[in-house]
């Protein structure tokens, strides 16, 4: 089945197939051409059509049939005769037609590209036309709508001006082909032009093809964007996922929040956290991936199994927090009071560094027998290792005796299990003379999960002493304190006195006297 | 060296009387001075432009109406001018033919 056209040729309405048009039309076009330097060009080219369009009378009559086809119209070129058959007998006839300006079949005419086109083939009609490649066109084109924006105006006057090549001949003469048979028939196969259209409908299609144009060019660059940041989250989440379980020993297990974990939960709940952050990172690389190279959707199957697997994972992601969060329910505490030796003036520090008891060597899996009496710097630093967990409160005390009390607070699924967590709680203070050297954070057991245990310290002193804070314990510690009260000669301490209203600021509370 | 002589076939063939473009190149074509019909068609305009020829139109049985040409008493003319010019270049080869 072939389309047919209608034509008036020579004053007679012919029948003819649409390939046979194409190809009587280029003709047409090319002997138009040929005889366009010639002052009777119109005459020829009437005598020539009349001709033709007897031909095709003729055609019709002998061979019974109604519609011209393509075989019909080469049969007719044959018999006329091709440009280039006009110009060698002309040059054997002194070539008095010959064009004397460039040689015919290189003849280029200005049209819109709209095959290649970005928006509406105005930059590929150009490319064409002045020989260039394509891109450099379009980058200077670019570059003129980045300066200012004249570019868009241009673009838009050279669209509304420049006509669309729409036939094939138009095409041909857009990329400067031959336009010969020969030249027709290298595009002969390609599909035919939709129909003509107004500027403003053809302005509607670009915005429209440019979603599916530029507009997929920019989505294809985010979408490759996306996978390569997603591929990075999911390689950094399985290192992270191998970490976690141990398999390098990067002893994270023991910092918070991975030290909430029980053990016996670990390796299940990391696994499963990995399931349900990996595969959103996994989808979202598939969808991108079918953006970016416009592949097929993803197999209904794929992403049903991938829904089952991040449930799967999603369950006992829940089951164990939620367990988790139960050993937090109960709350428990006891006090531990110890007596100060009486001294009129305390000094409170931290000290960084610490002795180890063979417990707390035992604990941290240090060879006792090496390491006794050897001082060991704790790494309180690091901020994930715990929370805060300790504080000390400075209170009046009513009967003259110096104390410090220690309360270890912990938490638990019920009252039993979070006292055992408190008892688990080392924490320890050295007095020296009158130096009181703190341990800035709790001490668990290895393989002891964090609970919430803290310690909160109280100690009590009579009215008249003076407590002198150093600028490490004001770092490490939290409480009651007056923190901005600065010794007068010592820099970086801060000296507080207790009073029979509470603590205050030593130069508050004596400053009248000393002036 | 062809310059021309088509033109006079052209002419002497017109000369015999009234006759349609398509019959020339019948007969242009088997005496090969012409393969397709579109050079002849420039020819003719240009002879008839020359005021050698003129043409009428005649109407055909299948088609649209036809040119028929004919030599104008200027063309005429030529064409007994052409005459003697061959008949000089024909005296001309065939004594040098004959002599060598």
């Amino acid at each position: 089945m072939k389309k047919t056209l209608h034509i008036n040729i020579g004053n007679s309405i012919i029948l003819i197939e649409e390939d046979a048009y194409e190809m009587l039309t280029t003709y047409l076009i090319e002997v138009k051409q040929y005889f366009a330097k010639n002052a009777d060009d119109l005459e020829i080219v009437t005598d020539i059509e009349n001709r033709i369009a007897e031909m095709f009378g003729e055609m019709l009559v002998q061979q019974q049939k109604k519609v011209i086809s393509i075989a019909d119209v080469q049969s007719v070129i044959k018999q006329m005769g091709s440009v280039k058959d006009f110009e060698s007998s002309e040059e054997e006839n002194g070539g008095e037609y010959k064009k004397d300006n460039l040689p015919f079949s290189s003849v280029k005419k200005l049209y819109r590209d709209t095959d290649q086109a970005m928006i509406a083939g105005v930059c590929s009609g150009l490319a064409h036309y002045l020989d260039f490649d394509i891109r450099w066109i379009r980058l200077t084109a670019l570059f003129t709508v980045l300066i200012g924006g004249a570019g868009i105006l241009a673009y838009i006057i050279l669209w509304i001006m420049i006509p669309r090549a729409e036939t094939k001949t138009e095409k041909m003469y857009m990329k400067g082909q031959e336009t010969n048979l020969r030249g027709f028939a290298n595009i002969h196969l390609e599909p035919l032009m939709e129909q003509s259209k107004g500027f403003l409908a053809e302005f509607f299609d670009v915005i429209g093809n440019f979603a599916t144009g530029t507009g997929k060019a920019i989505f294809k660059v985010i979408a490759i964007g996306i996978i390569a940041a997603s591929s990075f989250f999911l390689i950094s989440l399985f290192i992270a996922m191998i970490a976690l379980l141990g398999i390098w020993d990067a002893d994270v297990a023991n910092y918070f929040p991975f030290s909430i974990v029980n053990d016996e939960y670990f390796t299940p709940l990391t696994v499963s956290a990995f399931v349900v952050g990996a595969i959103p990172l996994l989808a979202l690389i598939l969808f991108s991936a079918r953006v970016a190279f416009s592949k097929r959707e993803v197999n209904k199957t794929l992403s049903f199994v991938l829904l089952i697997v991040w449930l799967a994972g999603m369950a006992p992601l829940i089951i164990y927090i939620t367990k988790i969060s139960s050993e937090f329910k109960e709350g428990a505490e006891f006090s531990q009071v110890t007596e100060l030796k009486p001294y009129t003036t305390y000094t409170l520090t931290v000290d960084r560094t610490r002795f180890f008891s063979k417990q707390d060597s035992m604990s941290y899996s240090i060879d006792a027998e090496n390491y006794r009496g050897k001082k060991i710097l704790t790494d309180i630093d690091d901020e994930f290792k715990a929370p805060r967990d300790t504080r000390l409160w400075l209170e009046k005390s009513e009967n003259g005796k110096i104390s410090l009390t220690e309360n270890f607070r912990s938490r638990g699924r019920n009252f039993e299990t979070a006292l055992k967590n408190a008892q688990n709680i080392h924490y320890d203070f050295l007095q020296t003379d009158s130096v009181i050297n703190f341990n800035p954070m709790v001490q668990l057991e290895k393989n002891v999960r964090w609970r919430g245990q803290e310690v909160e310290l109280t100690l009590k002193i009579p009215v008249g002493t003076t407590v002198i804070i150093s600028e490490e314990f004001r770092r490490y510690m939290s409480g009651n304190i007056y923190w901005d009260c600065e010794h007068e000669d010592r820099k970086g301490f801060y000296e507080l006195l207790m009073t029979d209203d509470g603590i205050k600021c030593k130069y508050e509370a004596t400053g009248r006297k000393s002036e | 060296m062809r310059k021309g002589i088509l033109e006079y076939c052209v002419l002497l063939i017109i000369s015999r009387g009234e006759i349609y473009a398509s019959d020339i190149i019948g007969e242009l074509k088997s005496a090969r001075l012409l393969v397709v019909e579109g050079t002849l068609y420039p020819l003719l305009t240009r002879l008839k432009n020359n005021g050698l020829l003129s043409y009428n139109w005649v109407e055909s049985t299948s088609g649209p109406p036809r040119k028929y040409y004919v030599l104008t008493p200027e063309g005429k003319a030529i064409l007994s001018q052409l005459d003697g010019t061959w008949q000089e270049l024909v005296y001309a080869i065939e004594n040098s033919k004959n002599k060598s």
